[in-house]
């Protein structure tokens, strides 16, 4: 599943934004590939590298 | 018209209605605008057809503060200006960029972008543009933005014939106004030297610098000391909120898939900020080119996150297929503080051929830009970690507030501010038409009216905001003849 932009609030504005986003989202998804399972985990910094806590050495 | 000279120009007996001064994007594209509704313009240009060596020497100057450019290569005085030397990057500058933000003094422009959307399809029209695409988000915190790479429009080339025909535009070279004079409610005239001689007082019914990010204000700046005030009458914010687009290479990334991103011709690719992940981190907005590293670059860069995280060099050398085109530099461009501290100013001791002060640039990046440099990379690279898409590595003098590398590309030869648009007499030089603030007769066209810089490059949104000014004062000309 390709990523989007969600809004808190699906206010007028949020809606025509998802709308104007279609071809662009299209455009986008067709070079996306699937994302590995995503562990539950925070984010760290080890000598400047943003990493996923469990991936660490 | 074309003319070599001011002579040339003076016994032709063309009288402009609108003296126009300095004939790059902006200048040109304010002429033909009024050209086009009949009102007759001189474009005064103080250099040749060509480059000289004579010529540019009148752009120098020094810079107080950070490491900048040499001021004469900062940009080019002949015909066609900075647009002879531009590299054709475009983008329009963002809705939020026009937004005051409270956690950013002195920012919000007093107009939005919806001011400059009607123009946008001449604007692509003026500069050669393809259709840009909506951007993409990637994200809730990051969008992939689209910078058209055009093919870099010289306006000397583009518009000379169409000048030469124009019976309604006198551009008119080897024509330096060294001043305007003015009384403190209009400009009285504008003192020219051409042939090298003065020439004189030229004069018209309207006036406008359109001489750079820069110069704008070095003339300003000198008409009002020789005026005693009578140009800029509200001058306190005259030079200041100066401002550049920094850049530096930040960090570094690996991506799982090399072709997860449609790159452009050149292999690189663009990102930005939400206005939620701006407010969050306190930053102003920004622009990361990713681009693509070379062999030893990528070889080297995945040895190091090998020694940190091996699965996850495991795992994205597998995306690799042996061949590492997945490394990429991260370049990133930002957006700086409009501060008050920053500004433009008349040397007290060096002087150009003429005698007239050369500019003096006091520049520095703030606390701010450092924030923004360091929280932008982490926020790209907590998008490319949460998603998968790859991981990022921030150098070390970013993370460790190291001074600024010198030997990079430092900044993106972007001059914007110094008579900047707004309501506030005390922190503008022009309101939201470009009109000086007290001066009935004198606008100002190009990026020293940026209010703020936003991150991309200026010339498309110069372009938009010169047809936006062409439009109004042809109106207000031709509504005045018509009352009359």
């Amino acid at each position: 599943m390709a990523p989007t932009k969600t809004a808190p609030l699906a206010t007028r504005r949020t809606i025509l934004q998802a709308l104007l986003s279609v071809p662009a989202f299209a455009l986008f998804a067709a070079h996306a590939t699937p994302s590995r399972e995503q562990p539950a985990d925070g984010l760290v910094e080890v000598n400047g590298w943003i990493l996923k806590r469990s991936e660490l050495a | 018209m074309i003319f070599e000279n001011f002579e040339g120009f003076s016994a032709s007996g063309f009288k402009p209605k609108v003296i126009l001064i300095g004939s790059g994007p902006a200048g040109v594209t304010i002429a033909r605008k009024l050209a086009a509704a009949g009102i007759p313009a001189a474009i005064f240009e103080a250099g040749q057809a060509d480059f000289t060596e004579e010529s540019q020497d009148f752009y120098k100057g020094t810079t107080v503060g950070d490491y900048y450019f040499d001021l004469d290569v900062a940009r080019l005085r002949y015909f066609g200006g900075c647009s002879n030397h531009w590299a054709g990057w475009c983008r329009v500058m963002d809705a939020i960029d026009f937004e005051p933000k409270a956690w950013a003094p002195d920012t919000g422009w007093p107009i939005r972008r919806t001011d400059i959307e009607p123009y946008l399809n001449e604007v692509h029209d003026i500069l050669d543009l393809v259709p840009f695409r909506d951007d993409v988000w990637i994200s809730d915190d990051i969008r992939w933005v689209q910078l058209i790479k055009s093919p870099a429009v010289r306006f000397n080339e583009k518009y000379r014939a169409e000048l030469e025909e124009s019976k309604n535009i006198a551009l008119v070279l080897d024509t330096y106004v060294t001043r305007l004079e003015g009384d403190g409610t209009k400009v009285t005239g504008a003192h020219v030297w051409s042939g090298g001689k003065d020439q004189g007082i030229a004069t018209a019914d309207f006036y406008i610098p359109c001489t750079g990010g820069l110069e704008n204000s070095r003339l300003l700046l000198w008409s009002n000391e020789q005026s005693n005030g009578g140009v800029v009458p509200h001058a306190e914010a005259l030079g200041k909120y100066w401002m550049e687009h920094p850049q530096f290479q930040g960090g570094n990334a690996l991506m799982n898939d090399p072709d997860q991103f449609e790159m452009d011709a050149v292999s690189e690719a663009f990102f930005s900020p939400s206005i939620e992940a701006m407010q969050r981190e306190q930053i102003l907005n920004f622009g990361i080119r990713f681009i693509k590293m070379p062999y030893h670059g990528a070889k080297w860069l995945m040895a190091e996150l090998a020694c940190v995280a091996p699965d996850t060099a495991e795992w994205v050398s597998g995306g690799l297929g042996g061949n590492l085109r997945c490394a990429a530099q991260l370049m990133m461009g930002w957006e700086q503080a409009p501060r008050a501290d920053n500004f433009v100013a008349l040397s007290a001791t060096e002087k150009d051929a003429l005698g007239i002060p050369r500019i003096e640039l006091h520049w520095k990046k703030s606390e701010l830009e450092h924030r923004t440099l360091l929280q932008g990379l982490r926020l790209f690279g907590k998008t490319l970690a949460e998603k998968d898409y790859g991981r990022v590595r921030v150098e070390d003098w970013v993370l460790n507030n190291e001074p600024y590398p010198n030997d990079q590309e430092l900044a993106g030869y972007h001059h914007m501010g110094g008579t900047r648009m707004g309501d506030d007499l005390s922190k503008s030089i022009v309101d939201r038409n470009q009109q000086v603030h007290g001066m009935a007769n004198l606008y100002v066209g190009g990026s020293s009216v940026f209010t703020t810089s936003g991150q991309c490059n200026p010339t498309t949104t110069i372009v938009a905001l010169s047809c936006r000014l062409g439009d109004h004062l042809a109106k207000r000309i031709n509504q005045s003849a018509m009352a009359q």
